[in-house]
C-alpha cells in the first residue's frame, strides 16, 4: 500500500494534481486564521479561551464544518456551510418545483443549471449568515458566555456593513477553491474542503480529552475511534448486488447486449445527509430560544423547556428525538435520490431485466421492495454511529463535537474513500495495482 | 492612519464585489449533495476555453488584492488600537 502512495507521487500527471489539492487546502486553511477586519483577534483567542464548553453548543454543527474558523470569525468564518445549505434546498426543491425536475432530468447540461442555482443561493445564503453572525458578534456573551463583552474594534454601520461583505466574499472564495480542486485535481473539492476542516479539529478536540481525563481515557478513546472507523468503512463498502442481463440484440451486422451487470443498492445509500438534516433540525427550537433568554432568569416556559429536553445531548428525549429524525430522513432522502421507477425504466428501454422478474411495473416494485428493507438497516445503522458521541458525552463528559462522532467519522471515511478511489482509477491508467483491493 | 485605513476599505469593498462576481462568472464544477457525500462517480473532463482561463487569471489577482487589504487593516488595527 505505502508502495503505491509512492508511485501516486512518481506518477507526473498525479504528482501535479496531488500537488495542486494539497496547496488549495493549505490556502483554505491559511484564510480559516485570518480574522475579518474589525474583529480584534487577540479579544477572540481569550474569549474562546475562557468559553465554557457547551456555550455554543447550538453553533455546533457549522462550526464543526467549518473547522473552528466560525467562533474565530475568520475571513472563512462561514465556510463551506452555506454552500451545502444551498445544494440541500436545490436538491429537495427538485421534488417540489417542475422545472428543477426536469432540469434535472435533461442530465449534463441540466445538472450544470442547476449547479448555477446552487452557487446564486449560496451568496444569498452567505449574506444571510454573515449577517446573523455579525448580530451575534456585537453582543458575544451569547457565543462565549458572560466573561466576553466586546471583540470588536468598532461598531459603526459602516464596519458592519464591511465584515458582512467579507465574510460574503470569503464564502465566494472557498466555494471557488473546492470547485477548484474538482476541476483540475483529485476528488470532489467541496467534500474535500469539509473533510480539511472536521480533521483540523481532530487534534485539539483529542487533547482536550487527554488534558481533562488523562492517559487511559485518552488511549481508550483513540481505541474505540480505530474501531468505529474500521466497522464504518466495513458498511459503506458493502452493498447488495441486484443482477441485470442485457438482452442481446442485433443492430446491422454487429451483436451488441448480452452483457450481465448488477445493480449495486448501498447499505448506506443516503450517507451523512440524514444526520446533517437530523442535527441541523434539531437545534431550530434551541437557537429560537437564544433570542428569548432574559438576563434576569424568568424565561418563558417553553424555553426552560428547551433547555431541559433539546439543549444537552444525554438526555433520553434529546436521543428519542434525533434517532426518530433520523430514521425519517433516511427513508426520505433514499425515497427522493433512488427512484425504482426510473430505474426499472431505463431497464427497459435498453432492454435489461432482472432474471425471474418480468421487465416494468413488477421490475420497479422488487426494486423497492429490495431497497425498502436495505434502508431498514441503514437507518438502523445511522442512528446507531449517531449515538456515540451523545453516549459518549454521558460517559466522559465529552464536548458535543466529540472527534469520534457520527457525523465526523461518516463524513470522513465516505470523503476518504470516494478520494482514495479517484485516485485509485487515475493511477491504474499508469499502473495496474491499487489501495484497496 | 484612518486616511490609509479608509483607503484599504474601499479597495476591499470594491475587490470583494467584483470576486463574488467573477466567481459567479465561473461554470460550476460538481454535482448536488449526493456528489458532495459519495455518490457516484462522476469524472469531469477538464475543458476550460480561453475566457475562463482568463477569468481564473483576473479572480486570483483580485482574490489576492483582497486577501492584502484584509491584512493590511488587520494590521492597521493591530497596532493603532
Amino acid at each position: 500500500m505505502l508502495s503505491s502512495f509512492g508511485q501516486a507521487f512518481r506518477t507526473p500527471d498525479l504528482r501535479k494534481k496531488l500537488l495542486f489539492t494539497l496547496g488549495i487546502i493549505i490556502l483554505f486553511r491559511m484564510g480559516s486564521v485570518i480574522p475579518t477586519p474589525g474583529v480584534s483577534y487577540a479579544a477572540v483567542q481569550a474569549c474562546l479561551a475562557g468559553a465554557p464548553e457547551d456555550a455554543n453548543s447550538f453553533l455546533g454543527l457549522a462550526n464543526l464544518f467549518s473547522g473552528g474558523a466560525l467562533l474565530q470569525l475568520s475571513i472563512f468564518a462561514l465556510g463551506i456551510m452555506p454552500y451545502i445549505t444551498a445544494s440541500i434546498i436545490v436538491q429537495l426543491l427538485t421534488v417540489v418545483i417542475p422545472r428543477f425536475e426536469t432540469l434535472k432530468k435533461e442530465g449534463q447540461q441540466g445538472q450544470t443549471k442547476l449547479t448555477q442555482y446552487t452557487r446564486y443561493l449560496t451568496i444569498g445564503l452567505a449574506v444571510l449568515q454573515a449577517s446573523t453572525l455579525i448580530t451575534f458578534a456585537r453582543n458575544p456573551e451569547n457565543l462565549f458566555g458572560p466573561q466576553c463583552t466586546n471583540i470588536l474594534y468598532r461598531d459603526d454601520v459602516a464596519t458592519i456593513v464591511i465584515m458582512v461583505l467579507t465574510m460574503t466574499a470569503g464564502t465566494g472564495l472557498v466555494m471557488w477553491l473546492g470547485e477548484l480542486i474538482t476541476d483540475k485535481g483529485v476528488g470532489n473539492g467541496m467534500s474535500l474542503l469539509i473533510f480539511t476542516s472536521i480533521a483540523a479539529t481532530f487534534p485539539s478536540s483529542l487533547w482536550t480529552i487527554r488534558q481533562q481525563q488523562g492517559w487511559g481515557t485518552f488511549a481508550f478513546v483513540i481505541a474505540m475511534g480505530l474501531v468505529i472507523i474500521a466497522i464504518v468503512v466495513f458498511v459503506e463498502q458493502s452493498q447488495r448486488r441486484i443482477p441485470v442481463q442485457y438482452a442481446k440484440r442485433m443492430v446491422g451486422r454487429r451483436m451488441y447486449g448480452g452483457t450481465s451487470t448488477y445493480i449495486p443498492l448501498k447499505v448506506n445509500m443516503a450517507n451523512v445527509i440524514p444526520i446533517i438534516f437530523a442535527s441541523s433540525l434539531i437545534s431550530l427550537p434551541m437557537m429560537a430560544s437564544q433570542f428569548r433568554r432574559s438576563p434576569t432568569g424568568d424565561n418563558p416556559s417553553w424555553v426552560d423547556w428547551v433547555d431541559r429536553y433539546l439543549v444537552r445531548g444525554d438526555h433520553p428525549v434529546y436521543m428519542a428525538i434525533y434517532v426518530t429524525l433520523i430514521l425519517f430522513f433516511t427513508f426520505f432522502y433514499v425515497s427522493i435520490t433512488f427512484e425504482p421507477d426510473e430505474v426499472a425504466d431505463n431497464m427497459k428501454k435498453y432492454g435489461g431485466f432482472i432474471p425471474g422478474i418480468r421487465a416494468g411495473r413488477p421490475t420497479a416494485e422488487y426494486l423497492r421492495y429490495v431497497l425498502n428493507r436495505i434502508t431498514v438497516v441503514g437507518a438502523i445503522y445511522l442512528a446507531l454511529v449517531s449515538l456515540i458521541p451523545l453516549v459518549a458525552l454521558s460517559l466522559f463528559g465529552a464536548n458535543q463535537n466529540f472527534p469520534f462522532g457520527g457525523t465526523s467519522i461518516l463524513i470522513m471515511v465516505g470523503v476518504g474513500l470516494e478520494t482514495v478511489k479517484q485516485i485509485e482509477s487515475q493511477l491504474q491508467q499508469h499502473k495496474y495495482e491499487g489501495f484497496l483491493r | 492612519m484612518d486616511a490609509v485605513r479608509i483607503a484599504l476599505q474601499v479597495v476591499l469593498v470594491a475587490s470583494g464585489l467584483i470576486q463574488t462576481l467573477l466567481i459567479l462568472l465561473h461554470k460550476g464544477k460538481g454535482g448536488g449533495v449526493s456528489d458532495m457525500f459519495g455518490g457516484g462517480i462522476s469524472t469531469s473532463v477538464g475543458s476550460s476555453s480561453v475566457a475562463e482561463r482568463n477569468l481564473t487569471r483576473f479572480t486570483v489577482i483580485i482574490a489576492l488584492i483582497w486577501v492584502v487589504s484584509i491584512v493590511g487593516i488587520g494590521l492597521i488595527d493591530r497596532f493603532d488600537a
